[in-house]
């Protein structure tokens, strides 16, 4: 029985007796105490956490002996007694913090730490820049600004812009601010500087990220340098400055990154890189002087290429500069044309050189990234030119920054935002997996792909119905083994009018999790969040521990499915697409279907299923009232989740051939869920960054820290999230207005940490 | 107090018989019969912890009670049926809408979707429709969007839609809340202090807004209010409750004048009460004070 109203209180509590002054100072020095000894404490398991773990990697008593006896412990202890002297003199900080440039600062600053502790600088050597500096030091041959750079220059740069642009922003002088622009500019430039250095000393292949990670940094100081010397304002808007900067000319952002994008990518990228070599675009048109190639693709690489630029580029931004309309579906169309004539020309390219010299690579394996980044770079063009298209009048907009923006242009600004990154993430999606090394090719279909649809099915059931369901692995099986099944894979075979191949099997996976969802929800949903969440748990068990069990020789048990499932296969008319063993299809693939998902969800989304979700969350019994049928529509988003996770069952069945009962433990689920938790509950976006993020750094710490300890680091990422940005990485507009009322809300509302309770 | 014959009995809305709520030891409701007639303005009070919102609970089946009936004819010429055992979202199918003491919206939907929600639950569109983006499940969206414009308009806040519930003024939630109510078309409109935190202008605006709510569209209106002030001048009958069971019944101008109810308000045994009306004449129920006014803290969150 749910209490309805909460009985009135009668008798008010009598407000407690003034406090003697001295019991109040006690009281401080307490809370000043608490929060000094979890400060420090915080600084030594931060100590402990980036501790390299020498001896064994079992022995704790080893290292926490290690850690507490090393120097570099005073570091993080000194750490702890920053980030205290920070909260409890917040109340000064405050006024000055609130001034722009203080968050690039930060960023900057954060930027810089990340690129000189935890990311790699030379990969040849493996080392970071505290390991390159002692291999700097050991050796001749190097320019001495490089020696001092890595010795002192750099930290004493941070140390410097720090001190530098406090001082502008408490004394107010412009100066100050300049002189740090100048730092950090003079940083990143001895950053690039002292890296290339190295690499030409040194040689061989590198893929480190830190001085990249560095030069940004430091451009981020300059931007805060400049931001300080440049703005008035008593409290920073990085909003309105965005808003601001979009409105001077719609899109322009995009169209300038666009340009600088592709002119790098004529000019300097490495177009075709047979075995060992490296050409850019002119050397690869002199490359392919002589070979039989397709007059079209000859001519991109001689003069085409540069003229699609150039067109693309000159319509933009003239679009963007008078907001014209027609010239916004002018450029649209040239960049479009553009990244088809690319990809024409990279296709002849590759068909070319994998025919004659096949010891240069497959095709698509022997090109640079030079072609797909131009395709990027049109990407990035259409993005300004939809912006130009959507909003093409802005100017009295910009006029009335000042007055509040009505709602129908911050509408329509919105929209245009949406547009303009639809096409950009659409662009990145289709074009930048292909430069991916072959392991973070396999990284993304074997590790994201699937884990991406997931997201995307439990945030109907976790985000949309608020209903937390811990075993939604268990659909995600149910939709694997019924591929495997009608694909014949299984010990039971399927009568031959039923045997299939496997993108045929989707409707019959998805039927049959529907069913399981039903199945599983008719009987569950009458109860309350956890236990709810208790039953999924369950059932997630019950159905590995079913596959394990392998009742009628069905499912093969442990020894997993047999035969292999059959890649997939697609023939529609003469038109046929096979996929293999190659990664790279696959993604295509799974984008195809992500698409496809997305749009349907997004219009569920805004529909009257969608708000009736919302509503049965925010209030049941409240939906209830209002003739919600709840138990229907919470049956209505166990189907769909369930459904989905189907169509990711197939594509993991299909993709990886073998699979056993393992595969399909608790421990998946519960990470499935905290994808969509960090990635922002409830939304679509966020659900989908919130899997590529928290599936993509496992994998890139593999090379940055000891393997134990990834995920420990993953684990702190979530914790900090979970604190400073509750609603996740892209929240949910709803869900967002949901957490920003936290502190008038009911008690009952669910925090992270109550207002004020933090140390 | 005897209940006056109805002259039709089809005209009966509600027809409640020997009710019996309890919670444990507490028993809410303590057979309690009463009438509700086809358009009229029912009123009703009584100290906090009468009962009168376990009797909503009972009405919308909230809550089930131990004994008794409750028949039910939400909708002009519909036949009985029993309330007990049905869900809330059936009974309000049946025509039966409510607001809640307090405040009860979706704060993190927009004003606009608040109403929607409650028209939606008659439309017909299933989510297949609505992803693939069907030439009538838009037709619908569009017919749900125009309705709760309509009635939002109605309730004199047009202009509000694209606010989040929750950042609106708490009168402005109050009638939001009535909106939705109205959204999923009632036979009957169950208020549950709908002028509670309110200020004096609110609450004539209110009245007037209840009773046209009752005029205009037809529908009866059960209504639990505090301020006697508003009761007396929009309800047609009255019904007092008090621990869980009915003292009186009749038109405003005999629930003043009743003995026993005045006993409940002031605390006095029912002698005394009417010894106390016949000696001063002018205290009257009108200007009992029943409840304090509400603190700040306790309008902006409950
Ligand atoms: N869910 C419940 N569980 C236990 N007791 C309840 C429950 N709901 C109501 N009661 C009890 O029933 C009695 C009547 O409560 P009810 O809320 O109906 O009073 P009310 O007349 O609406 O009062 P108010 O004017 O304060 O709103 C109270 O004693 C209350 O404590
Ligand atoms: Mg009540």
């Amino acid at each position: 029985m749910t209490t309805l109203e909460t009985p009135p209180t009668t008798t008010p509590t009598p407000p407690p007796p003034p406090p003697a002054m001295r019991r109040a100072g006690n009281e401080t020095s307490r809370v000043l105490l608490k929060r000094l000894a979890g400060c420090l404490i915080g600084g030594f398991v931060l100590g402990l956490m980036v501790n390299s773990k020498e001896g064994s990697p079992d022995d704790f008593g080893f290292v926490f002996h290690q850690t507490a006896l090393k120097p570099r412990m005073l570091i993080f202890l000194a750490i702890g007694v920053v980030i205290f002297a920070g909260i409890t003199f917040w109340g000064y900080l405050r006024q000055h913090a609130r001034r722009p440039g203080v968050r690039p600062l930060g960023m900057g600053i954060l930027v810089i730490v990340v690129s000189q502790v935890v990311l790699n600088w030379y990969d040849p050597q493996t080392v970071k820049f505290n390991g390159l500096r002692k291999l700097v030091d050991k050796s001749s041959g190097l320019s001495s600004t490089t020696t001092w750079f890595f010795d002192w220059l750099s930290w004493t740069l941070v140390a410097l812009s720090v001190v530098v642009t406090g001082a502008a922003i408490v004394t107010r002088r412009r100066v100050f601010g300049w002189v740090t622009t100048v730092l950090g500019i003079a940083g990143a430039v001895l950053a690039w500087t002292a890296h290339s250095d190295v690499l030409d000393l040194g040689g061989g292949i590198d893929h480190s990220l830190g001085a990249y990670g560095d030069v940004i940094g430091f451009l981020i100081l300059a931007g805060a340098g400049a931001t300080v010397a440049l703005s008035q304002a008593e409290v920073a808007d990085s909003r309105g400055f965005m808003t601001r900067v979009m409105e001077y000319r719609p899109g322009l952002p995009f169209a300038v990154l666009g340009a600088v994008l592709a002119a790098f990518s004529y000019a300097r990228n490495c177009w075709f890189a047979p075995v060992n070599r490296n050409l850019d675009f002119a050397k690869t048109h002199d490359a392919y002087q002589g070979t039989d190639i397709n007059s079209l693709a000859s001519n991109y690489l001689g003069w085409l290429g540069w003229v699609c630029f150039v067109v693309v580029a000159v319509l933009t931004l003239a679009a963007t500069y008078l907001r014209q309309r027609l010239l916004g579906w002018l450029a649209a169309g040239a960049a479009l044309v553009a990244t088809v004539l690319t990809f024409f020309s990279l296709k002849s390219m590759t068909d070319v050189a994998a025919k004659s010299v096949p010891q240069f690579g497959k095709s698509w394996n022997n090109l640079g990234a030079g072609g797909f980044t131009a395709c990027i770079s049109y990407g990035l063009f259409a993005a300004a030119a939809a912006y130009v298209i959507a909003r093409p009048k802005t100017r009295a907009a910009g006029k009335s920054a000042t007055l509040p923006v009505s709602r129908a242009l911050e509408k329509a600004r919105n929209s245009a935002n949406m547009k303009a990154l639809i096409v950009i993430a659409l662009a990145v999606a289709l074009f930048y997996p292909p430069m991916l090394s072959q392991y973070w090719q396999n990284v993304l279909v074997t590790q994201m792909a699937v884990y991406l649809l997931l997201a995307v099915g439990l945030n109907v059931v976790v985000g949309w119905a608020g209903l937390l369901d811990l075993g939604y692995i268990a659909f995600y099986a149910v939709g694997a083994y019924t591929t495997a099944y009608l694909t014949g894979s299984l010990p039971r075979k399927p009568p031959s009018w039923l045997h299939m191949t496997p993108l045929l099997t989707i409707p019959f996976a998805i039927v049959a999790c529907l069913i399981a969802g039903v199945l599983l929800g008719a009987p569950t949903l009458r109860l309350r969040g956890d236990y709810l969440a208790i039953v999924t748990l369950g059932f997630g068990e019950i159905i590995q521990i079913v596959a394990q069990n392998n009742p009628g020789n069905f499912t093969n048990g442990p020894r997993g499915v047999e035969p292999p499932v059959p890649h997939p296969k697609l023939e529609i008319g003469g038109w046929k697409i096979t996929w293999g063993l190659d990664n790279l299809p696959y993604w295509y693939l799974l984008l195809v279907m992500l698409a496809i998902v997305v749009v349907l969800f997004y219009r569920l989304e805004n529909s009257r299923l969608g708000r009736a979700w919302a509503a049965i969350r925010e209030d049941e019994v409240a939906a209830q009232a209002s003739g919600v049928n709840t138990v229907r529509a919470k049956l209505l988003a166990f189907a769909i989740g369930a459904s989905t996770s189907a169509l990711a069952g197939t594509f993991f069945a299909s993709q990886t051939g073998f699979f056993d009962p393992t595969q399909f433990d608790i421990f998946t689920s519960i990470l499935i869920v905290a994808y969509v938790v960090f990635g922002g509950m409830g939304s679509l976006p966020g659900a989908m960054a919130g899997a590529a993020v928290l599936t993509w750094l496992p994998e890139f710490l593999k090379s940055q820290v000891p393997t134990d300890d990834r995920q420990m680091w993953v684990g702190a990422l979530v914790l900090a999230m979970m604190i400073f940005r509750p609603a996740g990485l892209l929240p949910a507009k709803r869900r967002k207005a949901e957490l920003s009322h936290l502190d008038e809300a009911s008690p009952g509302e669910v925090s992270a940490i109550p207002r004020g309770g933090a140390m | 107090m005897i209940p006056q014959p109805l002259a039709d009995t089809h005209d009966v809305v509600f027809d409640v018989e020997h009710i019996t709520l309890r919670f444990g030891g507490v028993v809410s409701l303590n057979d309690v019969s009463m009438q509700m007639r086809r358009g009229e303005i029912l009123a009703v009070i009584g100290p906090n912890g009468a009962g009168k919102t376990s009797l909503f609970n009972v009405l919308t089946g909230v809550y089930t009670p131990q004994e008794g009936r409750v028949l039910l004819r939400g909708r002009p010429g519909d036949s009985p049926v029993s309330v007990i055992g049905k869900k809330t979202h059936v009974i309000n199918r049946l025509g039966v809408a409510r607001t809640f003491q307090n405040i009860r919206l979706f704060p993190a939907l927009t004003a606009i979707e608040n109403v929607k929600v409650a028209v939606e639950t008659r439309q017909k569109a299933g989510p297949l429709a609505a992803m693939l983006g069907m030439p009538w499940q838009r037709k619908e969206e569009r017919d749900s969007t125009a309705a709760a414009y309509a009635l939002m308009r109605d309730v004199g806040l047009g202009e509000r839609g694209n606010e989040l519930a929750s950042s609106l003024a708490y009168g402005e939630q109050r009638r939001l809340e009535i909106a939705r109510a109205l959204g999923t078309n009632p036979g009957v409109l169950l208020l549950d202090e709908p002028a509670a935190g309110t200020n004096p202008q609110e609450k004539r605006e209110l009245a007037e807004l209840i009773s046209r709510i009752n005029r205009e569209r037809n529908i009866s209106v059960l209504l639990i209010e505090h301020d006697m002030k508003l009761v007396m001048s929009v309800a047609d009958r009255i019904i007092v409750l008090n621990f869980g069971g009915k003292i009186a019944e009749g038109t405003p101008e005999e629930i003043q004048r009743n003995p026993a109810v005045v006993a409940a308000y002031l605390g006095t045994s029912a002698e005394d009460a009417a010894r106390q009306a016949t000696d001063q004449p002018e205290l009257h129920l009108i200007d009992t004070q029943l409840e304090p006014p509400p603190t700040d803290e306790e309008r902006s969150g409950d």
